[in-house]
């Protein structure tokens, strides 16, 4: 705790060289966060090709924009508030074009894009190893039903570890409809993965 | 609504530990009396827990790609323009306003008052002196454009590749984007300086970020010596996995699996396999390691 003054000093000296063309600096900003963003991206999108899509826009519109920059909130905010209304943007897409399939059709027969991410092995116990894969399955599909908002939302909260007041910040909402949000989204999932339990 | 309803819509909340105080309070006395909301929470927390399962890590590979396809695409993007007048407003947000009517009245004022200037004279003394480059153009109103121009002067310095103030220009002529020439003969004369961390980390840069394989080949010749440095590592694990070399990435296999091999040689050697590597000596010499350490070629 007693380093985190520190740290939010060297960010803010970061950032100010970064503004005055420092590319170092810009480039160790990156380093700073773009696993983070990597990971959110790929979460919420579930497709690498997306993610990397997201992860490029993301800091080419902070590059272009970082002057502007005027330490109002946290650059972590400012950021993720980028990176999520990409990823809404993109996702909002999706639901027109009634969701891209994750499965693809491929020379082995039909493949979940995502089962190519390794998951945590159940060795030993093939049924539990079948019940883990059907559950994986059933919360993807719950997830992809999910709004946009919610999704983001339950993402920013679950996976991500930020507080509602944060995720409010990040979204540009009240705290308040925050909650309500990942109240809806918590509600849908135990409603469809309540007989899985 | 009953109190065993209103309490089973909060455990997500509880889980998240985004009660209130008197909110929790109230969960919490509700599930001391009773036990069936007691047995629906342990349901809840599975459910949370298995939430957990489907979380995706991107892999170190597609993170790599990221970080070189966004330093091409800032090296091909223009210099973010800061306006001129952001460097004169104050950075407080109740000020800028003042400062922005004062610019705004200064200008005025000026167009008015002050006597036409001829720039002809400034810009002829700056054509004498050296070349110069026009860096931004911008209306100042009343049909007038105000110009920034950088202007360069070249002179000769000469001295030991080892002295501070040479040093310093060598390692930013390693990274001078427009001469591949340049920055190749300056890696070769700092290849025998790689003993120092300075010069090393600029020929990890090289290694990394570089867009010609000529002066990414020098560096790797700079960072040979020092394969068993935890960053050249890094390095060497980046140009095997991503480089588009093959001779490169054949020279870093070959330096990443002298002598004992660590797990994350093994792990990347495994995401060759599991990639289906197609460069023959490469994938040979995948094989034959990772049998060596009894390690599959099959999972990562």
């Amino acid at each position: 705790m007693a380093s985190k003054p520190c740290l939010e000093l060297d960010e803010a000296a970061l950032i100010r060289a970064a503004q005055d063309g420092d590319h170092a600096a810009f480039e160790q900003l990156v380093r700073a966060y773009d696993q983070g963003v990597l990971r959110l991206a790929m979460n919420l999108l579930r497709s690498p090709e997306d993610a990397h899509d997201v992860y490029q826009e993301a800091f080419l519109r902070v590059y272009r924009n970082l002057h502007a920059f005027r330490f109002d909130c946290s650059f972590h905010t400012w950021l993720f508030r980028i990176v999520t209304n990409l990823c809404l943007d993109q996702m909002r897409k999706r639901k027109v074009r009634k969701e891209e399939p994750t499965v693809l059709a491929t020379a082995e027969g039909p493949m979940d894009r995502m089962d190519a991410v390794p998951e945590e092995r159940v060795d030993g116990d093939p049924q539990r190893y079948l019940f883990s894969g059907q559950l994986r399955r059933k919360i993807k599909e719950v997830l992809g039903e999910l709004t946009p908002r919610e999704r983001v939302v339950f993402e920013l909260r679950h996976y991500q570890g930020l507080r509602l007041r944060k995720i409010g910040e990040v979204l540009g909402t009240s705290e308040e409809a925050a909650k309500n949000c990942l109240f809806r989204a918590t509600q849908k999932m135990r409603a469809a993965l309540g007989d899985f339990l | 609504m009953t109190e065993c309803t209103w309490s089973r819509e909060q455990f997500a909340l509880l889980f998240y530990g985004e009660l209130s105080f008197d909110q929790e309070e109230r969960v919490e006395a509700h599930l001391d009396r009773c036990a069936a909301c007691r047995a629906a929470l342990e349901r809840e927390r599975a459910l949370h827990a298995a939430l957990g399962a489907i979380e995706v890590e991107p892999s170190p590979s597609l993170l790599r790609r990221c970080r070189e396809d966004l330093r091409t695409r800032l090296m091909n993007a223009a210099p973010p323009r800061t306006p001129w007048w952001e460097s004169i407003l104050p950075q407080s947000g109740l000020l800028r306003p003042v400062g922005a009517l004062t610019l705004v009245a200064i200008g005025f004022f000026a167009a008015r008052l002050l006597p036409s200037t001829n720039l002809s004279g400034i810009f002829n003394t700056a054509s004498a002196a050296g070349q110069e480059r026009v860096r931004y153009v911008e209306p100042a109103g009343a049909g007038r454009v105000q110009i920034v121009v950088d202007v360069t002067r070249q002179r000769v310095i000469s001295g030991r590749a080892d002295e501070a103030p040479i040093r310093g220009l060598l390692l930013a002529a390693a990274k001078d984007p427009s001469d591949p020439g340049l920055r190749a003969e300056t890696l070769g004369i700092l290849n025998a300086q790689a003993a120092s961390a300075d010069v090393r980390g600029a020929l990890i840069y090289a290694l990394e970020h570089d867009h010609n394989a000529g002066v990414r080949e020098k560096a790797l010749s700079g960072l040979a010596p020092y394969a068993a440095d935890p960053e050249v590592r890094n390095a060497l694990t980046a140009v095997l996995l991503g480089d588009s070399n093959p001779g490169l990435r054949t020279k870093a296999i070959d330096l990443l699996t002298r002598g004992d091999v660590d797990r994350e040689v093994v792990g990347t050697l495994q995401e060759l396999m599991v990639r289906g590597e197609q460069l023959g000596y490469v994938r040979e010499r995948c094989l034959r390691v990772l049998r060596a350490v009894n390690a599959s070629a099959e999972t990562y």
